[in-house]
């Protein structure tokens, strides 16, 4: 609860530093800040005491959720810091939304009543909509942020919708009374209450590019800067998953719901990881590599088992942290190879700093499941869940789908591991390297000992 | 205590030369490495009392059933000695080859190493699977920084091949994992107290086998093999044939046999079948090959068609026989690689067309390839004899027509192994330079090589010692079905 505050507040000081033009200090602030509410988080642990009338509830798991969002942040500003030297002059608003960003993130985990999650969803991408047309010369960037914001209006208004229709049956926005009215139900719900249920799974759905409602996000990830398109597929997909988790742990899934998140998923996991084997550019590979994971997470939302939370937020985690660290690589590299962002601009990066190379290959090990990294563990996690829910088809599907991933994660190795005539003249500055050995450290560290939420 | 070294000492050598690169001495600090490793399984296998043995046993993550456990039977400890013994035949063979960075070669060798070391100990099905597939990561640098030409398309191809079984693996592990009273267990003893349905082993045979099938290979999921063998560096294809195909052998003993044995009732006609089709195929290709590299690449194929078969014959003869099959196929095959290069040393190439009358100007090493030769044709007193009049008679008293067809494998085995023999070192000189003859050094390489296979062919005992305890227990389940 301070934690949120704190954090808002953080946003309000980030922008006045930007007014003073006090450009040099705004990402020790904003590091410094975060930091204080990931300690403020990590002493209120437990305090299980609801807020705002009932609205939020921080308990273990939403605390758990949000140092993991705030972590990732930390280390995106941290990269932040050499990225934004280079660009134009006011930053301070693009790490002021990214805070804001965060607090609606906070909200999306902690959520007792259906308006805060809306609340929550809407804080969360009033910013991106914002900070994905960030470079204001780009074409790509402007129509990355155009196209999110008419996409991500519509399916927010479909949300809305939703709610009211829900509310129109539970005559409440609590979830505690909802869970009651769906419990009353029981598989058969009425075509009010289903019909809302759908609509806010629609806007959720979107929330996280689940396959057919994914159109948005190769271009947006491919035009937005690159740090705002790292932050979009590690703290907005982390959010939006739990506020996913959340409601439909309490909601239950009807059959009818389930059955077209069941194919939903399975389509997820088809587009994402067929279309992927077709890309070219990183950024873009990047994006149905997101969309391919989202299959297997949605696998977690529809398995809707207790122990599910746990594997969802270690499998977002996981994935966050090694998603931060190649967008940061891709970066690095992208600037010795004069702008280019294909994936075969990868090549001979192990000439030039093995340890980066290396670095990135445990990160890519771990997106692709490779064992003692920790992307192996959270598959298998998921896999079980999904066993134990009964989706027998659906793992053998996920698991042949898993085989493809490996496929092309493994040829941005290949790429980066084969030498080159021309060496690659990557330039690394202190920070930067730190976050990317923090990331590779971290997937290997928790891949050896898995976090597992009590 | 003895395990833990096994398990550490090659990773610790292989990360301090990976950080060190001494490039000079790195073949030398590899050799001392393997070379105590063999000793240290020579005195485990010493020390060996001829019961099951657990040494470590700890909780990991017990949420997913993952435990270290570390252990070993008379199969695993039979599997830990021979990876021992090979390993400095492989580091060894490096000492002719003309390798940039050598620290990194031997770096990941010794990876693969302790990995391989991992996966024969592992006595939990996860930490089995953690193990199986890290192994696979050295090899995957090895083919792709050191390997011929089109390495890169192979590489792949490999890679996912076997990525492929790694998944149908795991995942009917998981489905295992799941059937274990909670709390779930992945080990391996409480997987093997499974008694699932019999529909449900119809299919999870497959789920499990497949991993194991593609590893070894047999056919039809061979055709990774023949390209990746032809390709690798001498080193990686001496791993991959010696050791890493025993994986597979030693994942049906440790899974699909005791888990699903209905499964393995109700497919093994099938799989004997697809075995012997494989063996007698891949002798035929072996035959018309012209590439002498190829040729081992597919013997080899051929070869391991036959233990498959034997393995799943079942019985006390046919299991024994494909286990010390393994064994001495380790120790062919490495003789037959390291002759390759010593050929290929001499005359600038793999093309056999190209060779003839080596004999004439290398007379010492036209008796060492014959001795070595001897072996893969399965000459009595040598230890592929032993192995395949094993599994002869276990695939008889399977089913006679079987036994006839791994009798025509071993007898088409013999021509195209004779046949390059000729094709290689007798007849006229193809003329040439002058080459070297043996020297100190690959008599030191290859006489201790003939001298295991000649000794175990002579007294197989000690070997068949091992095995029976363990091949009686993984039999007795199958009394108990009937």
């Amino acid at each position: 609860m301070s934690a949120l505050i704190l954090t808002s507040v953080l946003g309000v000081l980030l922008l006045y530093l930007g007014v003073f033009g006090n450009k040099r200090l705004l990402a020790p602030v904003a590091v410094l800040g975060l930091l204080g509410a990931i300690a403020l988080m990590a002493s209120g642990w437990y305090m299980d005491v609801p807020f705002f009338a009932d609205m939020v509830r921080f308990d273990g798991t939403a605390a758990a959720f949000n140092m993991g969002l705030t972590g990732l942040t930390i280390l995106l500003f941290l990269f932040g810091v050499d990225y934004y030297a280079r660009m134009e002059r006011d930053v301070a608003e693009h790490y002021a939304l990214m805070v804001f960003s965060l607090v609606g993130a906070y909200l999306l985990t902690s959520y007792t009543n259906l308006l805060v999650l809306f609340l929550g969803i809407e804080v969360l991408s009033i910013p991106l909509y914002i900070l994905a047309g960030g470079k204001k010369t780009s074409y790509r960037s402007g129509e990355a942020s155009f196209k999110y914001f008419l996409l991500g209006s519509f399916a927010t208004a479909l949300f809305l919708m939703g709610i009211a229709l829900v509310y129109g049956v539970s005559a409440s926005f609590d979830l505690g009374r909802v869970q009651e009215v769906a419990e009353a139900q029981g598989s058969a719900p009425s075509p009010l209450f289903l019909l809302g249920l759908f609509f806010i799974a629609i806007g959720l759905s979107f929330k996280v590019a689940a396959v057919p409602f994914h159109f948005w996000s190769p271009d947006v990830y491919e035009g937005a800067p690159t740090l705002v398109t790292a932050f979009m597929a590690t703290v907005v997909k982390m959010a939006a998953f739990a506020g996913f988790f959340r409601l439909v742990h309490l909601t239950g899934l009807p059959p009818a719901l389930a059955n077209t998140l069941l194919a939903m998923t399975v389509l997820t996991l088809f587009v994402g990881n067929i279309v992927a084997l077709r890309q070219t550019n990183f950024k873009r590979l990047m994006a149905y590599s997101s969309v391919a994971h989202t299959g297997f997470l949605l696998l977690v939302v529809l398995g809707n088992s207790a122990s599910g939370i746990s594997t969802l937020f270690y499998y977002t985690l996981t994935y966050g942290l090694a998603t931060v660290g190649l967008f940061v690589v891709m970066v690095l590299v992208k600037r010795a190879a004069n702008g280019s962002e294909e994936v075969r601009s990868f090549r001979g990066l192990y000439q030039a700093k093995p340890w980066l190379a290396i670095t990135a290959l445990l990160l890519l090990l771990s997106l692709a499941g490779i064992p003692l990294t920790a992307g192996f563990v959270a598959k298998y996690q998921v896999f079980l869940l999904a066993l134990q829910a009964g989706f027998l088809k659906t793992t053998v599907f996920a698991v042949a789908m898993a085989l493809v991933g490996i496929y092309y994660y493994f040829v941005v190795v290949r790429e980066a591991f084969t030498a080159d005539e021309q060496p690659l003249d990557v330039q690394v500055t202190p920070l930067n390297g730190l976050v990317v050995l923090l990331c590779g450290i971290a997937v290997v560290a928790l891949g050896v000992w898995p976090v597992v939420l009590p | 205590m003895l395990l833990a070294a096994l398990l550490l000492l090659p990773f610790v050598t292989a990360t301090l030369l990976l950080v060190a690169r001494p490039e000079a001495q790195a073949r030398l600090l590899a050799m001392a490495s393997t070379l105590v490793t063999a000793v240290v399984v020579l005195l485990l296998w010493a020390g060996y009392a001829g019961s099951a043995v657990t040494v470590v046993d700890h909780d990991w993550v017990p949420a997913v059933g993952l435990r270290l456990v570390l252990g070993y039977d008379g199969i695993a400890l039979l599997m830990l000695v021979l990876t021992g013994l090979i390993f400095p035949f492989i580091i060894g063979a490096g000492f002719k080859q003309q390798h940039d960075r050598p620290a990194t070669v031997n770096a990941l060798l010794l990876y693969a190493q302790s990995f391989l070391f991992g996966v024969f100990a592992a006595q939990n099905a996860f930490l089995f699977y953690i193990f199986y597939e890290l192994a696979l990561v050295p090899v995957f640098f090895l083919l792709l920084f050191w390997g011929g030409e089109q390495r890169r398309a192979v590489t792949m191809r490999f890679f996912i091949y076997t990525l492929l079984g790694g998944l149908s693996l795991l995942f009917g592990l998981a489905w295992c994992v799941l059937q274990t009273p909670a709390p779930y267990s992945a080990d391996f003893t409480a997987l093997h107290a499974l008694r699932l349905g019999s529909e449900v082993q119809v299919w999870l045979f497959w789920a499990l086998f497949l991993a194991f099938a593609i590893k070894l290979p047999i056919f039809p999921f061979h055709s990774w093999q023949p390209d990746t063998y032809t390709v690798a560096p001498l080193q990686g294809t001496m791993v991959l044939g010696g050791v890493m195909l025993k994986m597979g052998l030693y994942g049906i003993l440790r899974f699909v046999m005791p888990i699903v044995p209905e499964g393995v009732v109700f497919w093994r006609d099938l799989v004997i079948g697809l075995s012997l089709a494989g063996a007698l195929y891949a002798g035929a290709i072996a035959f018309r090959q012209r590439d002498l590299k190829r040729l081992v690449a597919w013997s080899s194929l051929s070869h391991v068609g036959l233990l498959c078969a034997g393995l799943f014959a079942w019985n006390s003869y046919g299991v024994s026989g494909a286990l010390y099959q393994a064994f001495a196929h380790a120790v062919l095959l490495v003789g037959l690689l390291y002759m390759v290069g010593a050929i290929h040393a001499r005359t600038g190439t793999h093309d056999l067309g190209a060779m003839g009358g080596l004999k004439l100007r290398t007379p010492r090493l036209a008796v060492l390839f014959l001795l070595v030769l001897v072996n893969a044709v399965a000459l009595p007193l040598t230890q592929s004899f032993v192995g395949e009049w094993l599994m002869f008679n276990g695939l008889w008293q399977h089913n006679g027509w079987m036994a006839f067809a791994a009798a025509c494998t071993i007898v088409l085995g013999a021509i195209y192994m004779l046949w390059a023999y000729q094709r290689v070192m007798l007849g006229p000189d193809s003329g040439g330079p002058a080459v070297a003859d043996a020297d100190r050094d690959d008599h030191l390489y290859l006489v201790p090589l003939i001298a295991i296979s000649l000794f175990l062919g002579v007294y197989p005992g000690p070997v068949l010692d091992l095995l029976e305890a363990p091949v009686q227990l993984m039999l007795n389940t199958l009394t108990a079905l009937n």
